[in-house]
């Protein structure tokens, strides 16, 4: 069967999956997310092998051949990775959510270190593992009602009933289509030239811009002493060393403009934060004045405001 | 031929994998109505982006496709500042994560 024609079909199957296990309000039958599982799995494996077998007889494209890690690594990250994201967007409870997305972080690392990456590998796992989820999380648990009960029809209704999952799941996979028939017809470089390409470019990289620094230090003497094959060192740099080079040589006013962004993001997060709210205010007025009574501590602020105040009508809209 | 099928591993594979990202976050984007789970989703979309940008410099050859991904990150760290305070004053307005809260702005 046409290799094409295969990855059609797992568009297909995969976006029924994704609709059978979208949430709808209510907990799903096992039936229901069983099969969509099973559709789900089979629709991935079908692409994998349609992916592979379209280059077929291409030993030359084979990515192994780069000194890449076992393709076993490959269909476990990946996996990992795409079953984590399904369960990222049909997770009912915004924390667990994010912890799914940990694991897609987590696995597209390893698809990175697979890819020889070792360096934004790492920036990855620290950046999004460890400084922007956790942002995430704190956000989730300042924002979030509790809904201690594991009862689905507790939870508040915008987390357990998705929009427009029918028109979403046929834009996504038809995208998805679109992109397996035109995007993969790009890549025909042969791989072991682009391996002799990135050794010359390596090469010319510090024939041209080291050549300032080509003068012999101390350091360079000492290193070269202690390098058996000075030849080969030159040629093979390391990913981080290939990177820093690149990054700063090549593009230093794209640095620049990086820190300028950080910089405004930071002020525009502080002047966001510290932005009064009038309905806050409002509401801690009345809170205030209604907490003579006994009781009043215990009683939220939400729970005080009357019918026809902004909280009220706009949790009730949507 | 299972053995050479398990073998070929190319980098359409890699491709393949960040466009499935992509696109489940893009469907995330549109289905869910938690504001916070919506950012997350544009996160996921970003990191289907990396995968496909690793893999393509890994193809050529070409270093500067893994030094854009530090590009990508430091706008997803800019991005994840700025909604996340964002939502939060919606929050402290509405009391409620709902996006449909805020419908009246889409005119």
């Amino acid at each position: 069967m046409n290799a094409q024609l295969v990855l059609y079909l797992a568009s297909v199957s995969g976006a029924i999956a994704l609709w059978l296990l979208m949430p709808r309000g209510r907990a799903l039958p096992w039936w229901r997310s069983g099969l969509a599982a099973m559709i789900g799995v089979g629709a991935l494996g079908a692409a994998w092998v349609a992916v592979g077998v379209r280059w077929w007889g291409e030993v030359d494209r084979v990515a192994s051949d780069i000194g890449l890690l076992g393709a076993g690594y490959y269909y476990v990250f990946s996996g990992v990775a795409i079953l984590s994201a399904v369960r990222v967007i049909t997770h009912t409870k915004p924390v667990y959510s994010a912890l799914w997305f940990v694991m897609v972080v987590v696995a597209s690392s390893g698809l990175l270190v697979s890819l020889a990456a070792e360096f934004m590998a790492f920036a990855m796992l620290i950046i999004y593992g460890g400084a922007i989820l956790v942002t995430y999380m704190f956000v989730i648990m300042l924002a979030s009602q509790s809904s201690p009960e594991d009862v689905i029809e507790e939870q508040p209704e915008y987390d357990r009933a998705s929009t427009e999952p029918v028109w979403a799941v046929v834009a996504g996979f038809v995208l998805l289509a679109a992109l397996l028939s035109v995007g993969f017809d790009a890549p025909t470089a042969n791989v072991k030239a682009s391996a002799e390409e990135q050794e010359m470019s390596d090469a010319v990289l510090i024939e041209t811009r080291l050549a300032g620094r080509l003068v012999v230090t101390e350091e360079d003497a000492a290193r070269q002493a202690l390098s058996s094959t000075p030849e080969v060192d030159a040629t093979a740099l390391s990913n981080s060393e290939r990177l820093g080079m690149d990054l700063f040589e090549g593009h230093p006013l794209a640095i620049e403009l990086a820190g300028v962004i950080l910089l405004v993001a930071l002020i525009g997060a502080v002047v966001i934060a510290k932005t009064k709210v009038p309905e806050e205010i409002a509401r801690n007025a009345a809170f205030r004045g209604a907490t003579p009574g006994a009781g009043g501590a215990t009683v939220r602020p939400t729970e005080e405001a009357g019918p026809d105040s902004p909280e009220v009508l706009g949790s009730t809209r949507g | 031929m299972q053995d050479t099928m398990i073998n070929s591993l190319t980098f359409s594979h890699y491709f393949f994998t960040g466009a499935v990202l992509f696109v489940l976050g893009m469907i995330g984007f549109i289905t869910r109505r938690n504001m916070i789970v919506m950012f997350l989703c544009t996160e996921m979309m970003f990191q289907g982006v990396v995968v496909t940008l690793a893999a393509a410099a890994a193809l050529h050859g070409n270093i500067t496709g893994q030094t854009f991904i530090i590009f990508v990150l430091t706008i997803a760290a800019a991005e994840a500042a700025l909604a996340l305070g964002l939502v939060i004053l919606l929050f402290r307005r509405r009391q409620t994560l709902d996006a449909g809260a805020w419908s009246e702005l889409s005119g």
